[in-house]
């Protein structure tokens, strides 16, 4: 009993004292406009679209699981192409399986925006005069 | 206090009011300093409690409000105050909107008991020390009422567990209490600070014959106040917000100002009756020596005592939330057993042992 409530003291004690070593050590929080986290290679942000690459296969449609790409062909081929961030959910899924390396991610994740309508963001082929 | 009175009535006689007016309306400025100074050092209480909670955790805390963020607890509770007071459909009205105000007014009171210089006890009664036992549990009925009355299963379950709680560690510090008052022979605190003055300075101060006692009143308190590791009234995990769950706005607001208030009182508390209250730990003042014993030196005291009784209640107040970083929560069942199989046995002796101290040691009975 008596060994049992000494050891429960020692471990409080040395609780607190592991507990106030890391008021000495350096502070993890990041003060984030002003400084950025580091992001992993692998992060998945904003789209990179690359509209010469792309053949308008339709296998990133087909794979998205959120519908989030909208391909609008015509008898040349792609005419639009559209993301709509409303719906994407980042799975990654459409540049995995595109072969043509046409859509890739960046890290770029400050999407916010103050309308519906500039979450959708389109690529239009540039008409060949 | 009667210095400060009589202060009172010629300032007030150069004007012509007669004696009788001023005996009315001089309980008013007692009334208005504690109201102030409570809410100055809640609003200081939660910014340090946020800061050094971050300070332990590796992380900077509010730090964008104002100078390093010294206005956040200000913007909060503007937020608070400017908030719409939701009332549920099914509540019984009357008791919820008397809940919070059973559990804020007590806290006043608390603050009045303390004597936070030699002069300034504004409720200065022989047996203060018992009152401020008494009254430091009345909040609970309003903690009780705010369960019953709102309606809410979590709610109340809250609030049980807050009175089983008081119920069962109340006794530990009436022991605690009784063992004070007997070292110093007298229930005033007041008194029991002035007996702690002696001719070794800080060897003087109740913690060292009374080491045990210090411990179990600070445990106690912990679980009074509903401080971790014993908050399970306000389990965030288990019970939303426990008995403040449907509580918003200015009636949220008179809880968390109550709780806070609560906090620092309780550990004034502790100062007063281990740490020597209001006497400057180096056995004399420095107002003293600076201003050469003239008048400037006699109000210089006042402020000095209160001074150095704020550091200290301070330093309990970190010791507290030290405590809230590093314990995790105990089982409800735990916490009864936690209180009557170890501390109120606990108790028992260390007042025992003091009287023993005190009849051989103090009186030197044996001789
Ligand atoms: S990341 Fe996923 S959800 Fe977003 S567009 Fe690509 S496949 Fe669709
Ligand atoms: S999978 Fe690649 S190539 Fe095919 S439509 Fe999508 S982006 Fe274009």
């Amino acid at each position: 009993m008596i060994k049992k409530i000494y050891k429960s003291i020692l471990a409080i004690i040395i609780g607190h004292i592991t507990v106030l070593k890391h008021a000495f050590k350096k502070r993890v929080t990041l003060e984030y406009p002003e400084v950025k986290p580091l992001l992993n290679d692998k992060f998945r942000g904003e789209h990179l679209f690359d509209i010469n690459k792309c053949k308008a296969c339709g296998m990133c449609q087909k794979v998205c699981p959120a519908n989030a790409i909208t391909i609008i062909k015509d008898e040349n081929g792609l005419n639009e192409y559209s993301i709509d961030y409303k719906k994407c959910i980042f799975c990654g899924n459409c540049y995995y399986y595109c072969n043509f390396n046409a859509i890739m991610p960046s890290s770029n994740f400050e999407l916010a925006c103050s309308s519906k309508e500039s979450l959708v963001i389109t690529f239009k082929k540039a008409e060949e005069a | 206090m009667n210095y400060l009175l009589s202060i009172f009535i010629d300032f007030f006689a150069n004007f012509g009011i007669p004696k009788e007016v001023v005996y009315i309306i001089f309980p008013i400025i007692p009334f208005c300093i504690v109201a102030a100074a409570l809410i100055l050092v809640v609003l200081v209480l939660v910014l340090v409690e946020r800061k050094i909670l971050a300070l332990f955790t590796q992380r900077k805390g509010p730090n964008r409000v104002g100078f390093c963020g010294i206005l956040q607890t200000v913007a909060d509770a503007v937020k608070l105050l400017c908030k719409e007071n939701i009332e549920p459909n099914v509540t019984d009205r009357i008791l919820f909107s008397l809940a919070p105000i059973i559990a804020f007014v007590p806290v006043m009171v608390c603050w009045g008991i303390i004597p936070f210089s030699s002069e300034f006890d504004f409720i200065s009664i022989s047996v203060s020390s018992l009152l401020f036992a008494v009254i430091a549990v009345i909040p609970v009925i309003g903690v009780i009422l705010a369960g019953y009355s709102s309606n809410n299963k979590y709610s109340l379950i809250g609030s049980v567990r807050s009175a089983v709680q008081v119920i069962s560690y109340e006794l530990p510090i009436m022991f605690v209490i009784l063992s004070v008052s007997i070292l110093a022979s007298s229930l005033n605190i007041k008194d029991i600070i002035l007996s702690q003055t002696s001719m070794y300075q800080v060897c003087g101060w109740y913690i060292f014959p009374c080491f045990l006692g210090f411990v179990i009143l600070f445990v106690s308190s912990l679980a009074e106040l509903n401080r971790c590791p014993f908050d399970l009234p306000e389990a965030e995990s288990e019970l939303v917000a426990g008995y403040n769950t449907e509580y918003s706005g200015m009636r949220f607001a008179l809880f968390f100002l109550g709780e806070y208030a609560m906090l620092f009182v309780s550990s004034a508390f502790i100062t007063a009756l281990f740490f020597g209250g209001f006497l400057s730990p180096f056995g004399f003042y420095i107002s003293e020596k600076i201003f050469n014993n003239n008048v400037l030196a006699q109000i210089g005291i006042y402020f000095e005592q209160a001074f150095w009784f704020f550091i200290k209640s301070f330093l309990i107040v970190f010791l507290i939330m030290w405590v809230r970083a590093v314990l995790p929560r105990l089982k409800s069942s735990d916490l009864l057993k936690f209180s009557w199989r170890i501390l109120l046995p606990l108790s028992i002796l260390n007042f025992i042992y003091i009287c023993l101290f005190k009849y051989i040691v103090m009186i030197g009975g044996l001789k």
